[in-house]
C-alpha cells in the first residue's frame, strides 16, 4: 500500500478505535446514544413527506449560492488565503518533510487527506437534501456535491500555495495579487451592472420570496451570468432537478475539478522553479514556507507591542479573562464574519426589495446579523475552554477553583459577543427611529432595546456554556484549539453542531420562559404590552442566567476531574 | 512541606503508580529517578493537582490536595518537561498573568530580577512562538519561580537548556532549597541528581524500589556499595527477568 494511504487508513482506523473505546465510560456512552438519536432524527429518519428543503434547490438559490461562492473565493484571494488549506500537523512536519518526498507528493497527500472531510460533508448534505423528496437519485446528488466541495477545497489550496509563493517574492508578489483583484472586480462589476439594470424590477416586488425569484432571474442573465459563468459551472450539478439536467451539468463541473487539480500541481511546479532560480536561498525559502504551514491552522498572533493592563492583585479569575482578551485581540480574524455579514446584507436587501424604507432595511439587516452572531458566534470565537483544554496541565495547576475558571473562560467569549450584538441592536433601534415602518410600536421597541442586554448576555452565556461543556466533557471527541472551520466543505458538520446547540438551548429555555410567563401573568398582566414584554424577557433572562451559572459550577466539577490523557 | 501517603493512580486496569509514600522537608531536594514509564510524571502531576490520585493523600505545605487544593496549589510551582505556554501572551505578560493568579503585589520588583536571572530580559516582549525551545523552558521556569513557592516540583526541568542555562538552573534550584523551599526534581541526568539532591526516590513500574539518602539506600543494598549512582540506578531498576528497563 502507498505510504500515504497507509498513514491515512491506519490513522483513521486508530482514531475511530480510540473514540469507540471511550464509550466504555458511561458519559461517552450516553453521548453516543444521544448523538445517534440526533443524527437519526436529523438525517436518517424516514421521510414523512416533502419538506421545504426541495424548494431550496430552485434557480434563485442556485444563483445566490453562486454569488456566495464568488464571495468565498474572493476572500481567499483579496483578503488573504485560508491557511488551514496548507496546514500540516507537527508529526507530518517532523516525519514527512525531511523524508525523500517531492512537494508535489506532499500536496497530493494533503488533498487526499482533505477528501475525508469532503466525503463526510457530502454524505451529510445528501441526507439533508434527501429529506426534501427531490427526484434526483442520491448517488447523482452525492457526486454533484463532491464535485462542488472538491473544487472549493482545491481552489483554497491553490490560492494558499500561490499566495505563499507571492509572499516569497515580496513586492513582486503583491503586484501579482492585483490580477486576482482585477478578476474578482470584473465579476463584481458584472453583478452590479445587472442589479442596477434591474433596480426597477427589484423595487417593485412585494415579498421576500418574490424578491429572491427576481434576483435569481436577474443573476442568470447577462452581464451577471457572464461574470458568474465559471463559478456557476461548479454549482450547477448540485442544483440539478432531474437526471437529464444533472448529466448536462456534470461534465463541465468535472472539467473544473480537473482544471483545478492541474492548476494546483502546476502552481507547485512554478514555485519550485522560482525557488531553484534563487538556488542559494532555496532551502531557506522552503523552510520559511514550511514553517508558515506549521502554524497554518491558526493565524499567528500579532505583535505583543501593545497590551492591556492587569493589576497584580485582585480576583485571580480575572487574569484568565484578561489573557483571553489578549488572545482575542491578537488572533481575531475579520474573515470569519464574512458569512454572517453576507447573509445579513442579503436579507436586508430582500427587505429593501419588499418596499421598506432605508431605516427599516438597516434595522432588519442589523437584527439579522445579531441573530446570526447569536447562533454562530460561538463557532467563530473560541477563546475559551475549547482553546484552553489544550493547556489543561497548566490550567489545572492554577490556584483558582475550577468553577471560577469555567466562568472566566465562558465570559471571555460571551461578553465580547454580547457586546457586539448590543451595538447592532442599538443600531437597529436608532435606524427604526428614522423609519416610517413601525411594526411593533414605539413602546415595545423601547422595551426590546432595554431588555436586550439581559437577553443577549444570558443567551450568549448559555450557548457558550453548552459549547464549552462539550470540550470539557468530551475532549476526546471534540476538536480542541482555536481552529475555526471556515471551509464551505465543513458546512455540513457545522450545521449539525449548530442545530444540536440550538436544541440544547431550547431545552434550557423551557423553565425560563415558563417563569417569565408566570411572572407576567401574576404581576403585570394589567400593564401595557411593552411592559409585559420587557418583564417577560428580563425574567426569562435572569432565570436562564441562574440555570447557566449552575451549569458552569457543575462544569467546574467536571473540569476538576478532567485529566490530560483524556484530551489526547 | 510535601507529604505523600500511599499514593496510587489507576487508569482502568492499569496501575500507573502503586502505594508510594515519601516526605520532603523544607530545604530538602528529593531526586525522583526511574526508567521511562515508571510513573514519575504521573506522580508529579498528582502532586501538582493536575490529576487526582485514585487513593492516598498528598499534603503540600500543610494543605491537603484533595480538601484544600487552592491553598496547596498557591504554595507550589509545577514546572513540566514540556513548557505549556499561551502562544498569544508575551514573556512579560505571562509573568503578569501569574502575578495576578498568585497575588504577587511586588511583581514590578521581582520581574526584572527574574528575567535577568533567566536571561529573558531582552525577550520580554516576545511571544512564545518567537522563542527557542530553551527560552520557552526558561519562561516556564520563570512563571514557576515568580511567586516564590515554598514547594517546587520540577519534571525534567533542564530539557532544552544550553550548558550555561543548565548551570544557572542548577544554582537556582540549590538557592531556592537553601532559602527553605522543598524541591522534587525528576531527571534522567543522574550527575545532576547526585549533585543536588539530598535524598532519592527510585521508582520502577509505578512502585518505589528505594527511598532515602544515597547512604541509606546503599545500607539497604550493601551489594551496591562503592558503585556510581548510574550503576546503582541500573541495578535498582533492572528487570527481574534480566536486562534493564531503561
Amino acid at each position: 500500500m502507498n505510504a500515504f494511504l497507509y498513514l491515512i487508513f491506519t490513522s483513521g482506523r486508530n482514531r475511530l478505535m480510540t473514540a469507540l473505546r471511550r464509550v466504555r465510560s458511561p458519559r461517552y456512552a450516553a453521548a453516543l446514544i444521544v448523538g445517534g438519536l440526533y443524527i437519526w432524527s436529523f438525517l436518517l429518519r424516514p421521510n414523512s413527506g416533502a419538506t421545504g428543503i426541495s424548494s431550496l434547490l430552485g434557480q434563485p438559490t442556485e444563483m445566490i449560492i453562486t454569488v456566495l461562492l464568488v464571495v468565498t473565493l474572493m476572500g481567499s484571494w483579496v483578503f488573504g488565503s485560508d491557511t488551514t488549506a496548507l496546514a500540516f500537523t507537527q508529526a507530518e512536519l517532523s516525519l514527512l518533510f525531511p523524508a525523500p518526498l517531492s512537494r508535489r507528493a506532499l500536496i497530493g497527500y494533503k488533498l487526499t487527506r482533505a477528501q475525508i472531510a469532503v466525503i463526510i460533508n457530502v454524505l451529510i448534505w445528501v441526507f439533508i437534501l434527501r429529506r426534501g423528496g427531490t427526484v434526483l437519485p442520491a448517488a447523482m446528488r452525492a457526486i454533484a456535491i463532491w464535485v462542488l466541495f472538491s473544487t472549493l477545497n482545491l481552489h483554497r489550496l491553490g490560492a494558499a500555495l500561490v499566495r505563499s509563493a507571492w509572499r516569497e517574492h515580496g513586492a513582486a508578489g503583491s503586484r501579482r495579487n492585483r490580477w486576482s483583484i482585477v478578476v474578482f472586480a470584473a465579476v463584481a462589476l458584472s453583478l452590479i451592472a445587472s442589479l442596477i439594470g434591474a433596480r426597477v424590477e427589484l423595487g417593485a416586488v412585494h415579498s421576500t420570496g418574490e424578491f429572491f425569484t427576481v434576483l435569481g432571474r436577474v443573476l442568470s442573465l447577462p452581464p451577471a451570468s457572464i461574470g458568474l459563468y465559471p463559478f456557476h459551472l461548479i454549482v450547477a450539478p448540485a442544483f440539478a432537478q432531474t437526471p437529464a439536467g444533472w448529466e448536462r451539468a456534470i461534465l463541465p463541473a468535472t472539467a473544473m475539478v480537473i482544471v483545478h487539480a492541474v492548476w494546483v500541481f502546476r502552481t507547485d511546479t512554478a514555485f519550485e522553479d522560482a525557488a531553484i532560480e534563487a538556488s542559494a536561498e532555496r532551502a531557506r525559502r522552503l523552510d520559511a514556507i514550511r514553517a508558515r504551514r506549521s502554524v497554518g491552522a491558526i493565524a499567528p498572533p500579532r505583535s505583543a507591542a501593545s497590551t492591556l493592563r492587569l493589576a497584580s492583585v485582585g480576583h485571580p479569575a480575572l487574569a484568565i479573562f484578561w489573557k483571553n482578551m489578549l488572545c482575542l485581540r491578537r488572533t481575531a480574524q475579520l474573515r470569519v464574519f464574512v458569512g454572517p455579514v453576507t447573509m445579513a446584507i442579503a436579507i436586508g436587501a430582500a427587505t429593501s426589495g419588499a418596499g421598506m424604507d432605508l431605516g427599516a432595511v438597516l434595522a432588519i439587516g442589523a437584527l439579522v446579523l445579531t441573530g446570526m452572531l447569536l447562533l454562530f458566534g460561538g463557532r467563530l470565537i473560541r477563546n475559551d475552554l475549547r482553546h484552553d483544554m489544550q493547556h489543561l496541565p497548566l490550567i489545572k495547576s492554577l490556584p483558582i477553583p475550577p468553577g471560577e475558571i469555567v466562568i472566566a473562560e465562558v465570559a471571555s467569549s460571551a461578553l465580547p459577543m454580547a457586546l457586539v450584538q448590543m451595538v447592532f441592536v442599538a443600531f437597529a433601534y436608532v435606524a427604526l427611529l428614522a423609519s416610517h415602518s413601525n411594526p411593533f410600536g414605539g413602546n415595545v421597541r423601547l422595551a426590546m432595546l432595554l431588555a436586550s442586554p439581559f437577553a443577549l448576555l444570558a443567551v450568549n452565556t448559555a450557548i457558550l456554556t453548552i459549547q464549552n461543556a462539550t470540550a470539557v466533557l468530551f475532549p476526546a471527541w471534540v476538536r480542541l484549539g482555536p481552529v475555526v472551520s471556515v471551509g464551505v466543505e465543513a458546512l455540513g458538520q457545522n450545521l449539525l453542531a449548530t442545530v444540536a446547540t440550538i436544541f440544547s438551548l431550547a431545552i434550557g429555555l423551557v423553565v425560563p420562559m415558563l417563569a417569565g410567563w408566570l411572572v407576567v401573568t401574576f404581576t403585570v398582566s394589567s400593564q401595557t404590552r411593552a411592559t409585559q414584554f420587557g418583564v417577560l424577557i428580563v425574567t426569562a433572562s435572569v432565570v436562564l442566567a441562574i440555570e447557566t451559572y449552575g451549569a458552569m459550577r457543575l462544569l467546574g466539577r467536571a473540569l476538576s476531574r478532567a485529566e490530560p490523557l483524556q484530551t489526547a | 512541606m510535601i507529604t505523600v501517603r500511599d499514593l496510587t493512580k489507576l487508569y482502568g486496569d492499569f496501575t500507573a503508580v502503586r502505594s508510594i509514600s515519601f516526605h520532603v522537608g523544607a530545604g530538602e531536594i528529593l531526586g525522583m529517578v526511574g526508567p521511562n514509564g515508571a510513573g514519575k510524571t504521573t506522580t508529579l502531576r498528582c502532586l501538582g493537582g493536575i490529576i487526582s490520585p485514585s487513593s492516598g493523600s498528598i499534603a503540600i505545605a500543610g494543605h491537603d490536595m484533595r480538601d484544600d487544593a487552592i491553598a496547596a496549589k498557591r504554595a507550589l510551582a509545577f514546572i513540566p518537561d514540556e513548557p505549556h505556554l499561551f502562544e498569544y501572551l508575551s514573556v512579560e505578560e505571562h509573568l503578569r498573568f501569574i502575578a495576578r493568579l498568585y497575588g504577587v503585589a511586588d511583581v514590578e520588583t521581582r520581574m526584572p530580577k527574574l528575567l535577568d536571572e533567566l536571561e529573558l530580559s531582552e525577550k520580554k516582549r516576545a511571544l512564545p512562538g518567537e522563542l527557542s525551545r530553551g527560552m520557552r523552558q526558561k519562561l516556564a521556569i520563570a512563571c514557576g519561580l515568580l511567586h516564590e513557592p515554598s514547594v517546587l516540583i520540577l519534571d525534567e526541568p533542564l530539557t532544552g537548556l544550553d550548558p550555561g542555562g543548565i548551570r544557572r538552573m542548577r544554582e537556582t534550584i540549590a538557592a531556592r532549597a537553601a532559602r527553605g523551599a522543598a524541591v522534587i526534581l525528576s531527571s534522567h541526568l543522574l550527575n545532576l541528581v547526585e549533585e543536588l539532591c539530598t535524598k532519592l526516590l527510585v521508582v520502577r513500574r509505578g512502585e518505589y524500589v528505594a527511598y532515602g539518602t544515597i547512604d541509606e539506600i546503599i545500607a539497604t543494598h550493601p551489594e551496591l556499595a562503592g558503585q556510581s549512582l548510574e550503576d546503582v540506578f541500573l541495578a535498582l531498576t533492572s528487570d527481574a527477568k534480566g536486562g534493564t528497563a531503561v
